[in-house]
């Protein structure tokens, strides 16, 4: 009876308790929305940073990601790969030479981070074989083929078959050039990695810096992002000599971005709760405030204090039991359908390293999580009207007309 | 010794302000059971909170009120609600009933509140409208019911759980003189063939003349009590 009383309370002044629903449901889906585009942004941008830059953990001499001289290679890389290939969440390594170079066309000239890969097994970690756009990822047997991005291209103002200088380091820190051609394009939509990678095949730059076997940097891909840690502390454990880092660790700032991003939710979900609190307060007080001779003859004739308490805890609960779950479910269908549909920000964060269509994203745990602040948030805004209800003198409540 | 329904000893009501106001003196008041009394008197001599007082929604400022030897003075506010939710039963002027909730519905709830079974609820609710001539309203809520109707309501409420006696302060002030009529004669008609106790406040002459008993107060002070 009493949720009976509750129910129809809330439709006693149907536009008032209309106008608050909605402001629930609307306040949640800003929110919930707001929320659910920052974590898409950046569930891209980490799958972008683990799938093209980081991989999900690497090996390296110490200082070589500092430094990146020649001669801080691994001699017994090949040896560690076969052992990570063990694992059983491994999809890929592999293993690369790497040069600070430079490079320079018939136009220019410019410093650019030379990559030499096992095309076959790059492949597998970064997937950049399917985001070639023009020619090929090393198919086909032409003498020093190269591949680079779109942007480079522009950059220096070549296309397929252009041939460039490719100017590195070698071991004895003499500087040998060598020419390549261009063999494909590539375009991943990430601005800053693609101006700054450029690839060749291993063999041709383990030629050119003269390091017969080894390699600078072992990048491993997993199955499992989760795995990254763990396995990486166990290969730390097993090489001491070497440096191995999981991509949290690789990325600068990354840590602290996921970790704010978490924050960036609670808080920005909890402001607009916060502000839906007050219109929540405000409206039940004034209902309580309207029925003051109404509670005052339930007191009268009987009723238990924490039972007219109740009674207005139940109205307010209700009240955002309505908007509530309505909210969570238009957020829910807006983040499932742009989800799907993506919104296009026309690459103004492209150069920041952020795709530029970003896919809203939010997982279970966070509506749930949601749901429970404003469950809670109701309880608390009902908190306030149902004691000033209690307060009431029922002989006075009654004189009032 | 005679069991008093009523037993007020000494009660006394005082308003501290500027000037004090004495709203109920030194009443020594005792009702019977089954008996039909009209407290009466000009407007400010303390009907209300007399009555009040006896129902155990004011607190006296010194004396005593017994109901059915129960002492009231004492009480903490959550044992005098469950006391008046158990012995009492009430009908004010008006706006008695909860304008969300059927004529059966604000009948039913103090039943509720008292935890009686569903299907005993449901007779009791049943007789009661029949009684108050309401049996065809049952599923009307108060804005669809005429003031008479409201205040048969209110007294089928009053009865349902059982009290010792029932209190109404001027339950008939704002009805026309038939309805006022016919909500009398079914206090009457109840008092009669159930032995309820009534003991209500009014203005009305025509209603004064139904009753088996008059108080008269003047100024606080009890200056006439005559049974007929
Ligand atoms: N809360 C209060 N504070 C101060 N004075 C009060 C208060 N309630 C009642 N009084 C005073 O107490 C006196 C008795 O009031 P009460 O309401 O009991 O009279 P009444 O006989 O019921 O009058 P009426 O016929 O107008 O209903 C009046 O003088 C009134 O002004
Ligand atoms: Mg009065």
């Amino acid at each position: 009876m009493l949720l009976k009383i509750a129910w129809r309370n809330i439709w006693r002044n149907r536009t008032r308790s209309i106008v608050v629903i909605t402001a629930i449901a609307i306040g949640l889906l800003a929110g919930v929305f707001a929320s659910a585009f920052m974590q898409g942004m950046m569930r891209q941008k980490i799958e972008s940073v683990i799938k093209l830059e980081m991989s999900d953990f690497q090996f390296h001499r110490p200082q070589f990601t500092d430094e990146f001289l020649t001669s801080l290679y691994i001699p017994n890389a090949d040896q560690i790969m076969v052992e990570v290939e063990q694992e059983p969440t491994v999809a890929g390594t592999s293993g690369r030479l790497i040069s600070m170079g430079m490079v320079g066309s018939a136009r220019r000239s410019g410093a650019i981070r030379i990559m030499g890969i096992d095309p076959a097994k790059e492949a597998l970690v970064t997937g950049l074989n399917e985001k070639v756009v023009d020619g090929t990822w090393f198919e086909g047997a032409s003498r020093n083929p190269l591949v680079i991005s779109r942007k480079v291209a522009e950059k220096y103002g070549v296309d397929l078959k252009s041939k460039l200088v490719l100017t590195v380091q070698d071991l004895d820190g003499e500087i040998i050039a060598g020419a390549f051609r261009v063999v494909g394009i590539f375009d991943t939509g990430n601005g800053m990695f693609d101006e700054m990678n450029i690839y060749v095949r291993q063999d041709d730059l383990r030629a050119l810096m003269r390091i017969e076997a080894g390699v600078h940097e072992i990048a491993v891909s997993l199955t499992d992002h989760d795995m990254a840690e763990p396995l990486a502390a166990k290969y730390r454990a097993a090489h001491p000599e070497l440096e191995v880092l999981p991509w949290l660790d690789l990325a600068t700032g990354m840590r602290y971005m996921i970790e704010t991003m978490d924050v960036y939710l609670y808080f920005i979900v909890g402001i607009i709760l916060v502000a839906l609190l007050f219109s929540i307060l405000n409206t039940m007080l004034m209902a309580v405030l309207e029925r003051v001779r109404e509670i005052g003859v339930l007191m009268a004739v009987g009723m238990a204090k924490r039972k007219v308490f109740g009674m207005i805890l139940f109205e307010t609960v209700m009240l955002t039991m309505i908007g509530g779950p309505l909210g969570l479910l238009l957020s829910w269908g807006m983040v499932s359908y742009f989800g799907q549909v993506g919104i296009d920000l026309g690459g103004a964060y492209n150069d920041l390293g952020f795709a530029s269509i970003v896919y809203p994203y939010l997982d279970i745990r966070s509506y749930f999580e949601v749901a429970i602040m404003v469950a809670v948030m109701a309880v608390i805004a009902a908190v306030y009207p149902a004691r000033k209800a209690l307060k009431l003198i029922p002989v006075e409540a009654i004189r009032t007309q | 010794m005679t069991n008093y329904v009523i037993e007020t000893k000494s009660l006394t009501k005082t308003y501290e302000g500027i000037v004090p106001v004495y709203a109920v003196r030194g009443a020594d008041v005792t009702i019977e059971d089954n008996e039909f009394t009209a407290i009466i008197g000009p407007s400010g001599s303390g009907k209300t909170t007399l009555l009040n007082m006896i129902g155990g929604l004011d607190r006296p400022t010194s004396g005593s009120v017994k109901v059915n030897g129960h002492e009231l003075t004492g009480k903490t506010d959550s044992e005098l609600i469950d006391f008046r939710l158990k012995h009492i039963g009430f009908v004010f002027q008006s706006y008695n009933l909860i304008p969300v909730l059927t004529a059966k519905e604000n009948t039913e709830f103090i039943m509720l509140l008292q935890k009686i079974p569903k299907a005993q609820r449901d007779a009791r609710v049943e007789q009661l409208l029949g009684e108050v001539g309401l049996a065809d309203k049952m599923d009307k809520r108060p804005t669809e019911l005429s003031g008479g109707q409201q205040q048969r309501v209110a007294v089928a409420r009053a009865l349902a759980s059982k009290p010792d006696f029932v209190l109404a302060d001027e339950p008939t002030a704002n009805l026309d003189s038939a309805s006022a009529s016919n909500l009398l004669d079914i206090m009457a008609r109840l008092n009669k063939e159930e032995g309820i106790t009534f003991i209500f406040s009014t203005h009305d002459q025509r209603v004064i003349d139904r009753a088996r008993r008059v108080i008269t107060l003047e100024d606080g002070v009890v200056v006439r009590d005559e049974r007929r």
